[in-house]
């Protein structure tokens, strides 16, 4: 079980990612609504992994994806898209991305892609 | 010709027999004895480990044939590409993306889609994918990276077990195009405006989508049960959901207060 971030600027997608997770057994982190937001809180709550969405105000979830990369090689991130965006899978993954969720989604495939994740 | 080992309903029956499958039929010994020529075959699905066809020869027949995966995916193999159907030449992607979850390990495989009476089916030399067409969710024409250039495929969304499963399929773009406009047609029926649903109705069906149950939704968009009701009738009255289970709330009568107090008091003494 992990220590989970939240990254995404609606906060209907963060209360059902959040949903999800606490029914995986997960803990939350935090929540980030930005990809400012995001980097800021990486860095003062060291979460096991983050879910973040692509397109976000200020700086998108790519951009957020490098910047946390920059300060964490390591850092387990799933990045989190809307359908017919898919060609951001290989920008994201080359960026440092450990997996890709597609909306809309289903609860025990995203639970399984964070164990996975996490197992990593 | 090749001799495989199946069962076959007959009258109601199950058959225990061996069919004999050569290049472009197969024979079915007695008491059956029937010659199918694959060009003759109408309709190919697959449920389980039961292959079924139906035959058209002065009326339509249908064959539920079950054996184990080796034999149906030899026949499978020998039937869809001479059958009647809408058949092309492709690379396909199938599963690409599972409950949301892109598949890493997917690849392109080359082979064949053909479009049978109740279903598409994958082709390739080693797996056969059948989608029935009352699964199909949506059929998309979209972009994909492929050897990295962004590339028009067509994605097609169905229901798997349960789970919504996505499969790609590339293909010169005329071709692609053909293809695209006859799924199209094939699932007309499921046309909707877009509009039958507001800011509240999409985010309850999308939470159903996701696996929330009643109680979880309700407390995720603060809804009072009554509400999450109208939202459900709206939703199953359009067709977009099946009621699965239906749950009950229940209140104590006099006998049961009086019940749960003695067996209150029976656990602290």
């Amino acid at each position: 079980m992990g220590k989970i971030l939240i990254v995404d600027d609606t906060l209907f997608m963060r209360t059902l990612i959040k949903n999800i997770l606490f029914t995986g057994g997960h803990s939350i982190a935090g929540e980030a609504g930005d990809g400012e937001e995001a980097i800021a809180k990486y860095k003062e709550l060291k979460p096991d992994l983050v879910t973040m969405d692509v397109v976000m105000p200020k700086m998108n979830g790519i951009e957020a994806l490098k910047g946390i990369i920059a300060i964490d090689p390591a850092a387990k991130i799933i990045m989190c898209t809307a359908v017919g965006q898919e060609q951001m899978v290989k920008l994201a993954i080359k960026s440092g991305a450990k997996g890709y969720i597609v909306k809309p989604f289903q609860a025990p495939k995203v639970l399984e892609e964070v164990k996975n994740v996490l197992a990593t | 010709m090749t001799e495989v080992p199946v069962k076959i309903e007959f009258n109601k029956e199950w058959i225990v027999t061996k069919l004999n499958v050569s290049e472009d039929r197969m024979v079915i010994p007695a008491p059956i004895n029937k010659e199918i020529l694959f060009k003759s075959v109408l309709d190919v699905s697959e449920k389980k480990n039961i292959l079924i066809i139906t035959v058209k020869t002065d009326t339509e027949v249908v064959y539920k044939i079950l054996s184990v995966e080796k034999v149906l995916q030899f026949l499978k193999v020998r039937i869809l590409p001479l059958c009647n159907a809408y058949r092309l030449m492709a690379y396909f992607m199938s599963p690409a993306i599972r409950g949301g979850v892109m598949i890493k390990e997917a690849v392109w495989e080359k082979g064949s889609v053909v479009v049978v009476k109740s279903g598409i089916w994958f082709v390739g030399a080693v797996k056969q994918i059948s989608v029935p067409i009352t699964e199909v969710a949506a059929i998309e024409l979209t972009k994909r990276d492929v050897q990295g250039k962004p590339t028009e495929v067509i994605r097609i969304d169905y229901l798997d077990s349960g789970e919504v499963v996505s499969s790609l399929v590339l293909c010169p773009i005329s071709t692609l195009q053909v293809l695209y406009n006859f799924l199209k047609e094939t699932t007309k029926s499921m046309d909707m405006k877009g509009t039958e649903l507001d800011g509240i109705d999409l985010q309850v069906a999308m939470l159903v989508y996701s696996g929330m149950d009643s109680h979880a939704t309700e407390n995720m968009l603060n809804l009072p049960h009554k509400q999450l009701d109208q939202i459900y009738d709206k939703i199953l009255a359009l067709g977009l959901a099946e009621v699965v289970i239906i749950r009950r709330e229940i209140q104590l009568t006099p006998k049961g207060v009086r019940y749960i107090t003695d067996a209150s008091k029976t656990q602290t003494n």
